[in-house]
């Protein structure tokens, strides 16, 4: 994201300059290559042996002759009208314009000069993150006293040697706030806030670090993080049809917030997202994490499922823009066409399927959707542009991943699966929970009111129990099926098919029966129609019977009992799914081969892009701002050995994200004020707190927003999990927002407002100021509403609260700010108004004031 | 609002600016910063100053959801009537099956729409000719006719995506597979400053079945259309308070709100997002009540009303829409997109009975846009706002079904009129039978062009450093229709 602006600034530089004088290398020509011939004749690749990233190289490869424009081989070649000869080639870049290529043309005519100590690009191979990560020596500094732990010599190095003061601690109230809010995404109840106050023990702040960091909130909190990060979205489609993602997939919300709250190991939260449906193929607890892939199912387009996946998988886990390499080998990183293909075979195989929730047979109500190898032998082909339409089939592409980034090619080993796994009706549990199912409408038929009409409630009595034979025997042919005795085998199959048989004619038997009653109570204008139900209901009691007594066919089977169902996908046609997938005893294990490349402490960029994800929503920007893009096109880290050392403290304490959380929040860096009070000059010299400073302000996350306002009144409820709550409880819904329904086309309005995560992309939340956002928090019912409630529970801290006292309660707990007496002033000269306004009192001005500082800037800014 | 006794607006001259040290700096501006606080790089958006002479200052952008017939309204083919019931195949327009010439279709999963439709399907309506200019209009638009010398007609457009994902299409240039796109009312809302601090730059009028609600996608959420409702009692969210809260009270507390915010400009100077905090709730506080000022009718005249078709039950709903576009244009909002036939893919998706679907949402759109454009010639407005009729696709020449005709990419008109455009003419052509563009090929993202240049903005400027466009997205401005 920096090379650019560079570039744009020297363009502006040039413009200004430019006069008669021939062009300037550096300023006038060398941008002009760099955007359009690097990639091909530069460090990452040298077609044609060709270099153009140095005037010296150009002219030892007599492409320039320098002082003669008309025997340089470059200038005819940008210059060529012929598409077949020019340069950049067609699809690689835009032609020079005419004006581009007077320039070159001058500069080679002015003797092609160009600084004697030009350097040519880097070897990509040596960009710092593809980089073996080292533990770095920490450093010296003078101001050893303000470091508090390692983070801080980091950064203090980086103070010192650009001459730049840290800026102090912030005040005690606005690290509270600042420690609660990050931590659990709530600010501190009022009694919490008042003892804490008062705490006069030395570890007090980390007393609360530790508390935060062990209250189950905090999974809920740094789990909406990762849910931006890892796209979470609850189904969309069209209407009722779901057409991305999964129902259900709530279980992978709740298997993020329980394994953050655990501290389950980084490494092993990557493992189970990508593959625990090989690595743990019967755990249905962990197979909730591959609801990371089940997101992605897109139900009438298998290449945007596949790209989503490249994609995300790329950016999220990697920091690589692989999506970069769909259509053409990357412009600035070391991944070319091929691998963009080769990391989607990768994924190719899998598919979504949903298994059973013990106890719940109806997968409409409940299941786990998560991924497993559908399509063992789907090949991978290069689409050659990226169209889909034009795959290139000379060639199968097998998984693998980019050449620079691994010394080895990965052994990838089929894995064979359990029983259990690929035949999930031999779990214990599936078949007896259909069992219980079918006795449940037994008992439910049994309850059925007889005195009204006796007749119909024994029909639907029968049923039931038909119906439960029928389960009983199917299960017993299930398991009869698994033994080796043939003949009782057959003999099973049988007696449950002839189950179902019966089965049917009781349904039919019910039908009729109801049908005559309606025809009993039908008027006589509607008597006719009904006599023609009946006839044909006893048609169909007529075939039941006739079916029941036919011969069974060697090939006829009965409706099996699952324990997953597929999700079906309409890649084929838009109407009918496509044929069924089956599960298969083996899966690829090509996913498992990725999870432990990626996860691999060799792997150099796992490590860094997760601390760094990490750093970001701490501080609310990067140590490399492009939290997405590791690679020569992104930002360059502004501490680089910081990260390295964060990412190998991650890597050699197991992983433990909350060793990282700890250790950032409690050093000195994180605990500076975000005031630039009095630090103009430096602000002058660091307007972008490159050196880390000072701490900058956030403006709270749309969760935050909502839940700090519910938890102010003391109303938050505060259960944890769960399916989401849909669009028409969420209003009068006092749950914690990110158990909100949460997808492409639906989110809630007032959470929208606050620059809501996209589900599509979301590695950084936007920070916007509009005037929705003044709209909704100065008219919405939640706020107008909260406000009151918020009074009342600030007054009953303690008895007879003077307006001076609840003032400084309410700006403290509300807003995190000691108000000056001038803050105080106005807000009593405000509340005095209220008062006296007709229908006017107490109270109310009371509630009236805890509004303005819910719309307060320093109620939505994390200061 | 004016004679809301409202303090505030006053006092912010008076207080903290300077302790903030960003005094002076006007709304717009700030309103640009917004996010500079959070922001590490050297890049910064557009000025909000026009690139180049403008032409034009607003956009009335009239979205006709599902797709309009080309051939029944602005692009009469009467070979279709002709050749009624035989195949394309056996007509002597059997070319346009070209495989080469179908190939622009984007690869679509196979749909009970979107497939050729081969049996040429006769005309539904008749045509008649119009003004000085002479051009053919269907009679379903008699009043749009009346002024068909003020359009300039294109009748060659194309585009790739033939499921109603050209929607998404027609508004960000790109298809549905390929991500999520700033629309065209984003990037003028991020191009150009506002003229009016008391409204929102970029409305969306009416629902958008097939793409999502959101515009400005990477160039943030602070571009994307403010969705207002022409209801009076509701046109805008959260513009009225949920719960009770007198606008005395309400007057007080924002007075607060923004002595507090400026009091705490000198604890924490230089921070932008404060800043842009205070001017976001002084302009939120005005379209409090700007806002619903402009749906309230009260002041226009009878004539007007019946101008729009406010009288009668047919034309009230989509007249309303267009009044308030006049209203907003008159109050400097930038641009207004208003979608017509929400539900189900698009009121004009006739797959079945066209000619009964197309007569009543013709019935329902046709005063009401004649009522526009006659409306803002009259004011004077003509001039200096664009008027744009457009659908994302139009229909098969050959029958879907009995009477309906199907998605139809190839070949579909839109028109535009105003804004420093000739008027009155017509523009490129598609063949004898409606089928391919074929006389000046456009794009849909040529009309963006076209926009863009009257409004002088150059999109290749407004590019966003690691968001680089393909020249197709960019579009290329239709020379041959500016004046």
């Amino acid at each position: 994201m920096k090379v650019l602006p560079y570039i744009v600034l020297i363009a502006l530089l040039a413009s200004t300059q430019r006069g008669d004088a021939a062009p300037d290398y550096l300023v006038d020509v060398k941008p002009l290559f760099a955007s359009r011939c690097f990639t091909c004749h530069g460090a990452l690749k040298q077609k044609a042996k060709l270099r153009v990233d140095t005037a010296a190289g150009m002219i030892a490869a007599e492409v320039v002759v320098a002082g003669k424009p008309e025997e340089s081989r470059l200038l005819e070649l940008v210059s060529s009208s012929d598409v077949e000869e020019r340069m950049p080639p067609e699809h690689e870049g835009s032609p020079f314009t005419e004006a581009e290529v007077t320039v070159i043309r001058q500069w080679i005519a002015a003797g092609a000069k160009a600084p004697t100590d030009e350097k040519a690009e880097d070897d990509p191979a040596e960009h710092w993150s593809f980089q073996k990560l080292v533990r770095p020596k920490i450093p010296p500094v003078k101001n050893a006293n303000w470091a508090r732990n390692p983070i801080d010599t980091f950064v203090a190095a980086r103070h010192e040697s650009h001459d730049i003061e840290p800026q102090s601690d912030a005040t005690r109230l606005t690290l509270i706030r600042r420690l609660y809010i990050d931590l659990i995404g709530l600010p501190p109840d009022p009694e919490e806030l008042a003892a804490l106050a008062k705490d006069e023990s030395k570890n007090w702040y980390n007393k609360v670090v530790d508390r935060l960091l062990d209250d189950p909130r905090h999974g809920e909190r740094w789990g909406r993080h990762w849910m931006d990060i890892w796209r979470y979205s609850d189904w969309w489609g069209l209407g009722a049809q779901m057409r991305n993602s999964q129902k259900h997939i709530w279980h992978w919300r709740d298997w993020i917030v329980e394994s953050l709250n655990a501290d389950l190991p980084y490494d092993e939260m990557i493992r189970l997202m990508l593959a625990a449906d090989e690595l743990h193929p019967t755990d249905l607890e962990k197979l909730r994490a591959s609801g990371y892939l089940a997101r992605n199912f897109v139900l009438f387009n298998r290449n945007t499922w596949m790209d989503d996946t490249v994609e995300h998988v790329g950016k999220g886990l990697l920091g690589l823009t692989m999506n970069c390499a769909k259509c053409h080998d990357h412009k600035f990183d070391p991944i070319s066409h091929h691998d963009y293909y080769a990391m989607r075979a990768f994924f190719e195989p899998y598919q979504v399927r949903t298994d059973m929730v013990p106890g719940e047979t109806d997968f409409t109500k409940n299941g786990i959707p998560r991924a497993f190898d559908a399509l063992l032998d789907a090949p991978t082909y290069r689409y050659i542009r990226g169209n889909e339409a034009t795959p290139d089939k000379s060639k199968v592409i097998a998984p693998g991943v980019p050449e620079a980034l691994t010394e080895q090619p990965l052994a990838i080993l089929p894995i064979s699966l359990p029983a259990e796994s690929w035949q999930p009706e031999r779990r214990p549990d599936v078949l007896e929970a259909h069992i219980s199912q079918a006795r449940e409408k037994v008992a439910a038929a049994e309850k059925r009111d007889k005195t009204k009409d006796g007749a119909l409630a024994k029909k639907h009595l029968a049923l039931a129990q038909q119906e439960l034979e029928s389960v009983q025997l199917r299960v017993a042919a299930i398991r009869a099926a698994w033994e080796d005795n043939k003949a009782a085998a057959t003999a099973s199959r049988l007696a449950a098919i002839r189950a179902e048989r019966k089965t049917a004619l009781k349904q039919a038997e019910l039908a009729l029966e109801e049908n005559r009653n309606e025809l009993a109570e039908a008027g006589e204008d509607k008597k006719a129609a009904i006599q023609l139900k009946v006839k044909k209901a006893q048609q169909a009691v007529a075939k039941a019977k006739k079916i029941l007594t036919a011969e069974i066919s060697g090939k006829e089977t009965f409706t099996p009992l699952i324990g997953a169902k597929w999700s079906p996908t309409r890649f084929l046609e838009s109407r009918t799914d496509d044929p069924s997938q089956k599960f298969h005893p083996t899966s690829t294990g090509r996913r498992t081969a990725l999870a432990k490349w990626i996860t691999d402490p060799a792997n150099p960029l796992t490590a860094r892009v997760a601390a760094n994800h990490i750093w970001t929503r701490h501080f609310g920007e990067g140590l490399v701002a492009s939290n997405f893009d590791f690679g020569r096109h992104g930002a360059k880290p502004t501490h680089p050995k910081l990260l390295d050392w964060l990412a190998i403290e991650l890597i050699e304490n197991d992983w433990s994200m909350k060793h990282l959380h700890r250790l950032i929040v409690t050093s000195s860096t994180y605990r500076m004020s975000s005031s630039l009070a009095g630090a103009e000059e430096q602000l002058a010299r660091d307007p972008d707190n490159q050196r880390l400073w000072h701490r900058t302000s956030l403006r709270l996350e749309s969760q935050v927003v909502r839940d700090s306002i519910l938890a102010l009144t003391g109303e938050l409820d505060q259960t944890m999990g769960g399916p989401p709550i849909g669009k028409g409880e969420q209003e009068k819904s006092r749950r914690r927002s990110l158990y909100f329904f949460h997808s492409h086309n639906e989110r809630n309005l007032f959470l929208t407002m606050f620059d809501e995560a996209l589900v599509k992309e979301c590695y950084k939340r936007e920070q916007s100021i509009i005037p929705q956002q003044a709209l909704a928090m100065a008219n919405s019912k939640l706020v107008l509403e909260a406000a009151p409630k918020i009074a009342k529970r600030l007054e009953a801290t303690h008895e007879n609260m003077s307006d001076a006292e609840f003032i400084e309660k309410a700006f403290a707990n509300i807003a995190g700010i000691e108000p000056s007496e001038e803050e105080i002033l106005a807000s009593l000269d405000a509340m005095k108004q209220w008062r006296t306004l007709p229908g006017g009192n107490s109270d109310s001005a009371r509630a009236h004031f805890v509004w303005a500082l819910l719309n307060h800037n320093d109620f939505i800014t994390l200061r | 609002m004016n004679q809301e006794p409202n303090s505030f607006m006053d006092r912010r001259h008076l207080l903290g600016n300077a302790a903030m040290g960003i005094g002076g700096i006007a709304l717009g501006s700030l309103l640009q910063q917004e996010s500079l606080a959070a922001s590490a790089t050297k890049w910064s958006p557009p000025s909000g100053t026009p690139g180049h002479q403008p032409k034009v200052k607003s956009v009335i952008w009239l979205f006709m959801n599902g797709g309009v017939s080309h051939m029944e309204s602005f692009d009469p083919k009467p070979m279709l009537s002709k050749y009624a019931g035989r195949e394309i195949k056996d007509t002597p327009f059997a070319d346009a099956l070209d495989p080469d010439k179908l190939a622009i279709e984007r690869l679509v999963v196979p749909d009970a729409n979107g497939q050729m439709r081969n049996t040429l399907y006769p005309l539904q309506v008749g045509f008649k000719k119009h003004g000085k200019s002479g051009i053919e209009v269907s009679d379903w638009f008699p009043n749009i006719a009346r002024n068909v010398d003020k359009l300039a007609i294109v009748r060659s457009m194309w585009t790739t995506d033939s499921n109603h994902g050209a929607q998404a299409q027609f508004h960000s240039g790109r298809h549905r597979n390929d991500g999520d796109f700033p629309t065209l009312g984003a990037w003028v809302d991020y191009g150009l400053g506002s003229l009016n601090e008391n409204l929102p730059q970029y409305i969306s009028i009416g629902t958008r079945p097939y793409w999502n609600n959101r515009d400005g996608i990477y160039l943030g959420p602070k571009h994307n259309a403010v969705p207002l409702r022409i209801d009076p009692n509701n046109p805008l969210d959260f513009a009225k308070p949920q719960a009770g809260f007198s606008s005395d009270a309400k007057r007080v507390g924002f007075d607060l709100v923004h002595r507090l915010n400026t009091l705490r400009g000198s604890e924490y100077p230089h921070d932008p997002a404060l800043e842009a905090r205070i001017a976001s709730y002084e302009l939120a506080y005005r379209m409090q009540t700007a806002v619903p000022d402009v749906v309230d009718f009260s002041k226009e005249s009878e004539a007007t009303k019946k101008l729009y078709g406010l009288d009668r039950k047919e034309t009230k709903s989509f007249g309303e829409q267009l009044l308030a576009a006049r209203r907003f244009v008159e109050r400097g909002v930038r641009f207004i997109q208003i979608q017509h036939g929400g539900g189900g893919a698009g009121a004009w998706d006739a797959h079945s009975k066209l000619k009964p679907n197309h007569e009543k949402n013709a019935r329902a759109v046709d005063q009401p846009i004649a009522g526009l454009l006659e409306d803002l010639e009259r004011t004077g407005l003509l001039d200096e706002t664009l008027v744009v009729f457009a659908t994302e696709f139009g229909r098969t020449p050959g029958t879907q079904g009995a009477d309906g005709r199907d998605h139809h990419i190839f070949g579909f008109s839109v028109w535009m009129a105003g804004g420093g455009l000739k008027r009155g003419v017509v523009h490129g052509a598609t063949d004898e039978i409606g089928f391919h563009a074929v006389k000046n090929r456009h794009y849909v993202t040529d009309i963006h062009a076209t926009i863009l240049h009257q409004l002088g903005l150059d999109s290749y400027q407004l590019e966003v450093p690691g968001r680089k466009r393909l020249e197709i997205d960019h579009g290329k401005a239709i020379r041959e229709i500016i004046a």
